[in-house]
């Protein structure tokens, strides 16, 4: 970490966060998704592959060319949905037919009643279904993370419901200052802003406030 | 459009495609930046008389409706109207109702989106808030209407030291199920769609307490790509399974009635009864939300648009002559059953002592939605809320006349009875309508009431050119 701590010091750019902490990543805001586009497919070119893209709603083929993989949430669904097929079966099956049948109106209590258990086997493989979707999106979306480098940068904060977004972190192997810089300067990049590890010290405000200045 | 421009060019000369081009969804050539101000300045704006007003109306009604539930609780179901034959009377009726007005909201968010119609992405949010708390006020009933609430358990396969097992063979079972999924499924429908919008909120908070709460309802969302990607994933599944629960809660709460013999409930046809009246009754709920919330925030009228207003009443149209053809259809099927009991409960129902019920609801029903045929009728918005609250009055009727004027013409004369409402019955039922009430108007204050990240991504120019560019040359000739 504090090695990326001496690059960016020999680099005068805007600072979001604490200077002391080390550097996390730099950051460019891009005015329209073409641009973004661009500039993604700038930096897969150079070969980056430790970066992300922020916009505040889904861009067409952003994610193709960031080579992202498809999601693996509709097989953790598919998952959920026939485990929750096989629970509602043995939920209903075991107490009707085995440990307390239960004659109602003449309906048969083995394995014939099939088509009565039907209707609870569907619900319950949408509710669980529905359950690992989202908490699937939560967790392979990273979240809940309350704390983030990103909400340091105050230009983010006020921009992410509009602005477009490329973050380019310094764990990168290829990351160096320098070049970052001038790759996302080249493509259009706006406020190009080192981003350190955000601190919750008052210090950390008045070197932002400074900073714009 | 540009791949369609392309590709005419290259055929022969450009035909006339303003017939094809689609009414916008944003009036007015908005761009983002003004849908997230003026979806957001809704929350964060000063909190309005009116708002307050309905706010405390709603509110006592829900507190009295409340103070009515636990009169009944510490006294018993007698204090309602119902009593021998009928035994489910205004409790049912209102659980119909509730559950089957939510469901045109589930269709209008998960099926329209499905099906790519766009028009529907601007009233989705308001569509779904009305589906969670209309499920919330049906969950009201079949919770004490068992009488002994503390019993309540029974209901769900809870393992007992008594080795006892709910009846899985039973609709009423099945209706638990249904129910509790649908209450679950379209609350997280709701709620993970808004992530990304709370998340806007989240940004633009000026006060420390706002930056908190809303920090932790959008759970750190940072709109990445990876993020959006398994967000798109989610948003489709859950759409799919929504769309399948359009279907089968209705279903299933159908068959609550379909499974037993009570002449006028035992009919195949009451899935797709229940199901078209529930997207009907729904549909009026939409619009009766709807046109007052244009009026109350100007800046929704380039949001909701009279198009998309237009297009709900179409919908509402069709639904309303699928109830129609159901009408005739029971009524033709109880005279070709040949069958005395069926015959003479729908002869009793119009003939008898609480003929005036499912007159209301016929005469509502049939005429009312027809209206909607005329292009005049339905772009005048005034008359358009007028007629589609008493659509759902005429619904509230339907669902009575199902549940109720079946039950008091039973199989055995010398029991039939006439039902008459008590005071409890009707402030409960009115208690309901408080809480769907209090629940909307904070879901107003506190919530984004339209999709923004979603209607973002459609607005013209919001996508990259080139990337379309490209796919018009992969498919030029």
């Amino acid at each position: 970490m504090s090695d990326h701590l001496s690059i960016s010091e020999g680099h005068h750019l805007p600072v979001a966060g604490c200077k002391n902490e080390s550097l996390y990543a730099i950051g460019a805001r891009f005015e329209s998704p073409d641009a973004l586009l661009r500039a993604t497919a700038a930096l897969q070119k150079s070969g980056f592959s430790c970066y992300e893209c922020h916009t505040p709603y889904p861009v067409h083929g952003l994610a193709e060319k960031m080579r992202l993989p498809k999601s693996i949430l509709s097989l953790l669904v598919l998952g959920g949905g026939v485990s929750a097929i096989l629970i509602a079966l043995s939920m209903e099956i075991i107490p009707t037919s085995f440990i307390y049948p239960l004659v109602v109106d003449g309906k048969p209590t083995n394995f014939s009643a099939l088509p009565q258990f039907i209707p609870i086997v569907v619900a319950l493989t949408l509710m669980i279904g529905a359950v690992t979707a989202v908490i699937g999106m939560i967790l392979l979306g990273g979240m809940p993370r309350f704390n983030h480098p990103m909400f340091a940068w105050d230009l983010f904060e006020r921009g992410a419901s509009r602005s477009f977004f490329i973050v380019v972190e310094a764990l990168d192997p290829k990351f160096t200052t320098a070049s970052v810089t001038e790759l996302l300067q080249d493509q259009g990049g706006l406020d190009v802003t080192a981003i350190h590890q955000e601190t919750f010290e008052e210090g950390a405000r008045d070197l932002k406030a400074s900073d714009k200045e | 459009m540009s791949t369609l421009t392309t590709n005419a060019e290259a055929v022969t000369e450009t035909p006339d495609l303003s017939i094809l081009e689609r009414p916008p969804q944003v009036l007015n050539n908005r761009d983002p930046h003004w849908v997230t101000g003026a979806v957001c300045s809704i929350v964060e704006g000063k909190t309005p008389l009116w708002w307050w007003i309905g706010f405390s109306i709603s509110a006592t009604l829900a507190g009295i409706g409340g103070a009515c539930i636990l009169y009944m609780i510490v006294t018993g179901v007698g204090v309602w109207g119902s009593n021998s034959p009928c035994f489910w009377a205004w409790d049912i009726t209102n659980f119909i109702f509730w559950v089957s007005m939510a469901h045109a909201g589930s269709m209008i968010s998960a099926l329209l989106f499905l099906t790519r119609q766009k028009w529907s992405i601007s009233i989705a949010r308001v569509s779904e808030a009305m589906t969670v708390f209309a499920i919330m006020c049906a969950g009201v009933y079949p919770a004490i209407h068992i009488g002994r609430v503390w019993f309540v358990w029974f209901l769900f396969p809870v393992p007992n030291n008594y080795g006892m097992w709910p009846n899985f063979s039973s609709p009423l079972l099945w209706d638990v199920f249904a129910v509790t999924s649908y209450l679950t499924v379209s609350s997280l429908f709701w709620f993970a769609g808004m992530i990304p919008d709370l998340a806007v909120l989240r940004d633009r908070a000026t006060s420390k307490i706002r930056k908190f709460c809303y920090g932790i309802v959008s759970l750190g969302w940072l709109g990445t790509a990876r993020q959006w990607r398994h967000y798109e994933m989610m948003y489709v599944l859950l759409a799919g399974m929504t769309s399948v629960l359009v279907v089968t809660v209705t279903t299933i709460v159908s068959s609550d009635c379909a499974t037993s013999v009570i002449p006028g409930w035992h009919a195949t046809i009451f899935p797709f009864y229940f199901m078209v009246g529930a997207v009907y009754s729904g549909c009026a709920s939409v619009l009766t939300l709807l046109i007052p919330l244009r009026l109350a925030y100007p800046q929704l009228k380039d949001l909701v648009t009279p198009s998309h207003l237009d297009k709900v009443c179409k919908l509402l149209l069709f639904m309303g002559s699928c109830v129609a053809y159901v009408y005739i259809m029971e009524l033709f099927n109880a005279w070709y059953s040949a069958n005395a009991f069926e015959r003479g409960a729908f002869w009793e129902r119009f003939h008898g002592l609480a003929a005036w019920y499912p007159i209301t609801c016929l005469s509502i029903n049939l005429i009312v939605p027809q209206l909607f045929w005329f292009k005049r009728v339905r772009s005048c918005l005034p008359l358009v809320f007028v007629l589609a609250i008493l659509c759902n009055v005429g619904m509230w009727f339907e669902r009575f006349m199902i549940v109720t004027t079946s039950l008091i013409h039973d199989l055995l004369p010398s029991s039939w009875h006439i039902f008459h409402a008590s005071i409890v019955d009707i402030l409960t039922a009115t208690g309901t309508v408080g809480i769907f009430f209090t629940l909307f108007l904070l879901f107003i204050r506190f919530v984004p009431l339209v999709n923004m990240s979603e209607l973002k991504a459609t607005l013209p120019g919001s996508q990259a050119h080139h990337a379309t560019e490209e796919e018009g040359n992969r498919l030029k000739p």
